[in-house]
């Protein structure tokens, strides 16, 4: 029934200048990491106000996708969807690529980062960062013996594949704590933060596989059938839909009590307004929606492709503005009086992102693009041809 | 069968003179160079006897600093102020070996020590 | 080895000075050479905003030369151990105000917490530290603590004039903040915050031990009514406020 994995050829031009780009973009995370190394932070557009900036958005939001890009493997090992059995390689792969990426960013945004070991020495196990310093090795090793297991040792695959789903709903709760603890921050500081962040990854995760392997089994010229686009449409919509129910439950939470209008005012109307309805609500929730449940793009594959894209830029507008808006908003100190100072005290902070700190995240996704570019290359990863096994039919389209 | 000894043989062989490759270029300025000459300290005795001091003062040090910052117990005697009664120039007493060893200790971005 | 030394040292320095206890090793220690953070100690602070003008910074110049605080006249990544906060009353309800706000070097420190490689402690006598030596500059700290108290140093510093050779200066891609001036704590003395202000204002910061009933600033804690700033978030916060 499952036709036979194989690796892609990568024998022409396209393939070679498509590797060539992201090693030159790659590289360009590399120039910008040093001029940052040897200039100090001032050169990016961080400040004491906003201190972290674009390396962190790319990052977390390339390890949301990370845990999310494992949606395929789990559904079809932990939840018995068959037709997507021939991806959980691609998908375990995927995961391990966009972690190596995204962690690279976010070691090399340190202030010291010659001491980036440090952590392993002194771990302060209060710290979310410990906590996610052993949840993602975790996810590492799982996704890597997860892999193996689906190449060689076929009767650990459930076991393998099951801890690493659980394992990936911690981690991305663990990433969403990283905020969601923080009780000084009121943007931040709520139970469904990490939540959120697990919501998010799940479509984010689908999307991003989605585009690939279209743009995979196009390019290469090979045959996937289209009804397993539209599986995951369906997927997707699934998600989607869960992604907005925590959104409405969160806003609904907050605008509950009086403590919170003020700060919520300012993000419903403030000056990240507009990253809040386009990016969170618009590319997380509604664009996708409104595509995925069009009578006609639905049902085509460029549609769910579109859509797809979508999303993506809505998981790097969600991670932007929690981290963005959640910084800028000012401390109330002193409840009842209007502050200022020198530090800017009782003013939202500003902040514009410098091209170094672009290049250094752009940098990241090079190198997890390079890194699956040469993945698929040289190892049996997908199916020569990707097809929906028998008897198994769409349960519903638009 | 014989082709195959005499590749490992040939293999070896290579990889021997790589090492000896490196070992010279490795340090080329060094194979000539006299060991450093630390100045003369100004006063009397070092905090530690100098022979210890030679081999541990970056430990002694870095001990120093973990009981000096994090458990509040200062020695004043032993700070690293104090080490520049003595040795009055950094240039000139501590730069001198670390060159030579290709040491580059970042304290003095923050310490400050007479140059 | 050096902790065994250490010992004898101690000792020494309790005896007598000028004892030879090593062939090649002699010490000269007065009994001031060697102290050590008690942690029978709360230190803390109360500030009387009453008595603080809007137009003096005698506080924060002090900070400034003692501690090798530059100011680089970017608003925006200047580094700020202690800051004037002006105050103005909403409703008008409530006289305007200004008041420094530094570390608050609380019980329970957000910045402690969350910091991945213990490089933000606290110290035996309660006062938080960053351990320079051992900060990676990954900033969470900075996302934790409610008052604004710290800053990364976003390029090389440098000092106009000599800098106070008792404090290192810090590099770039560390993050730093108020230390209570320890050094000088440890040597017997006072803020240079609080000093400046007894000596060039009114003196309305008066710093002390918490632990101590007997102390200035237990008594006055006692006597007038003082608030901290965002006590909701149970951090027990260690300077306090009289008068808002
Ligand atoms: C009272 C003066 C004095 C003080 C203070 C002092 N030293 Fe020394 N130090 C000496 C003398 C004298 C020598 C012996 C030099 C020799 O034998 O050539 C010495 C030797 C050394 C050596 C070995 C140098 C060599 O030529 O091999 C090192 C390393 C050293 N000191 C480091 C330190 C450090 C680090 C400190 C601060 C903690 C310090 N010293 C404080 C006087 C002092
Ligand atoms: C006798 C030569 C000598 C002198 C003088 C000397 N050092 Fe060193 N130091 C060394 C050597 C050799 C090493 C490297 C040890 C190693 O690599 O393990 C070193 C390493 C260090 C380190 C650790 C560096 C690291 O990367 O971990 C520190 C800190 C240090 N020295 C401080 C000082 C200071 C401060 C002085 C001047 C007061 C000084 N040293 C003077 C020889 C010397
Ligand atoms: C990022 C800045 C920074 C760097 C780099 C740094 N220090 Fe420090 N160091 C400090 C600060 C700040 C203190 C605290 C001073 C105090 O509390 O009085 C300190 C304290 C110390 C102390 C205890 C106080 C004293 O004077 O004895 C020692 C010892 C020390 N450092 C050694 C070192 C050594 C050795 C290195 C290099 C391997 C180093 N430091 C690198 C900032 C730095």
């Amino acid at each position: 029934m499952l036709s036979e994995f194989s690796a892609i050829k990568g024998s022409s031009p396209g393939y070679w200048k498509l590797v060539a780009l992201c090693a030159l973009l790659f590289l360009v995370g590399v120039g910008s990491f040093f001029a940052i190394e040897s200039y100090g932070h001032g050169i990016t557009g961080m400040n004491n106000q906003v201190v972290w900036g674009m390396p962190h958005v790319f990052a977390i939001s390339l390890l949301v996708m990370a845990s999310g890009a494992l949606n395929l493997g789990s559904m079809s090992t932990v939840f018995a969807s068959i037709q997507f059995k021939q991806f959980t390689r691609f998908s375990a792969f995927l995961s391990i690529v966009l972690l190596i990426g995204g962690l690279t960013v976010l070691l090399l945004d340190l202030g010291r980062p010659d001491r980036m070991l440090l952590p392993m020495l002194y771990m302060n196990f209060r710290s979310m960062f410990t906590w996610n310093v052993f949840l993602y090795s975790g996810f590492f090793v799982l996704c890597l013996l997860y892999l193996w297991s689906m190449f060689d040792y076929k009767q650990f695959t459930k076991v393998v594949g099951s801890a690493a789903f659980a394992w990936r709903v911690i981690l991305t709760t663990g990433t969403g704590s990283i905020f969601g603890v923080i009780h000084a921050r009121d943007v931040f500081f709520s139970a469904i933060t990490g939540p959120m962040f697990v919501a998010v990854s799940l479509t984010s995760g689908t999307a991003l596989s989605t585009i690939l392997l279209v743009g995979t089994y196009r390019k290469t010229g090979r045959y996937m059938e289209e009804k397993l686009v539209f599986g995951l449409r369906n997927a997707l919509i699934f998600f989607t839909l869960l992604v907005g129910y925590m959104f409405v439950v969160e806003k609904f939470t907050k605008f509950y009590s009086p403590a919170f209008y003020e700060v919520e005012t300012w993000l419903l109307v403030g000056p990240w307004a507009w990253l809040y309805w386009l990016g969170v609500w618009g590319c997380c929730v509604i664009f996708p929606l409104v595509i995925l449940f069009h009578g006609r793009l639905g049902n085509t594959v460029q549609g769910v492709v579109a859509a797809s894209v979508v999303t993506v830029v809505g998981v790097f507008a969600f991670v932007a503005h929690v981290l963005l808006a959640g910084q800028s908003y000012p401390f109330d100190m002193f409840p009842g009086y209007q502050l200022s100072s020198v530090f800017l005290d009782g003013a939202s902070a500003h902040y514009v992102p410098s091209l170094v700190e672009l290049g250094m995240g752009i940098g990241g996704i090079g190198l997890s693009a390079l890194l699956f570019l040469l993945g698929i290359r040289f190892f049996r990863m997908l199916p020569a041809k990707a097809v929906a096994p028998e008897g198994w039919e769409l349960p519903w389209s638009p | 069968m014989s082709s195959r000894r005499s590749l490992a043989v040939r293999m070896s062989v290579g990889l021997l003179l790589a090492m000896l490759l490196v070992l010279v270029g490795g340090f080329p300025g060094n194979l000539g160079a006299d060991p450093p000459q630390p100045e003369k300290p100004k006063g009397g005795q070092c905090v530690r006897p100098a022979e210890w001091m030679r081999h541990n003062h970056m430990d002694f040090l870095k001990h120093n600093r973990t009981v000096a910052v994090r458990e509040g117990k200062r020695v004043r005697s032993e700070s690293l102020q104090k080490c520049a009664e003595c040795h009055t120039s950094r240039e000139r007493f501590c730069d001198r070996c670390h060159d030579y060893v290709a040491v580059e200790p970042d304290c003095f971005d923050c310490h400050i020590y007479p140059k | 080895m050096t902790m065994d030394r250490r010992s004898v040292l101690g000792l020494g320095g309790v005896l007598a000075a000028g004892v030879i206890l090593a062939p090649g090793l002699r010490l000269i220690a007065a009994p001031e050479d060697v102290t050590e953070a008690s942690d029978k100690r709360r230190w803390g602070m109360l500030i009387d905003t009453t008595q603080c003008n809007p137009a003096c910074t005698a506080c924060t110049q002090a900070c400034r030369t003692e501690n090798n605080v530059p100011l680089t006249g970017d608003p925006e990544r200047d580094i700020h151990w202690i800051r004037k906060v002006e105050l103005h009353s909403k409703d008008g309800g409530k006289p305007d105000r200004s008041l420094p706000v530094l570390c608050n070097h609380c019980e329970h420190p957000p910045c402690v917490h969350v910091c991945p490689t213990q490089a933000s402690f606290i110290r035996k006598d309660g006062i938080v530290l960053v351990d320079m030596h051992r900060c990676i500059g990954c900033r969470y700290c900075m996302i934790a603590c409610p008052y604004k108290a710290r800053s990364l140093v976003y390029s090389t510093p440098s000092i106009p004039g000599t800098p106070n050779r008792k404090v290192p200066m810090r590099a770039k891609g560390v993050v730093e903040k108020c230390t209570f001036c320890v050094h000088r704590i440890d040597d017997g003395g006072q803020p240079a915050c609080v000093e400046a202000c007894q000596k060039e204002a009114k003196g309305g910061m008066l710093f002390g031990d918490l632990n101590d009933p007997q102390s200035e600033i237990s008594q006055r804690l006692r006597q007038v009514l003082s608030t901290t700033i965002r006590p909701d978030l149970g951090l027990k916060p260690r300077v306090h406020y009289q008068g808002i």
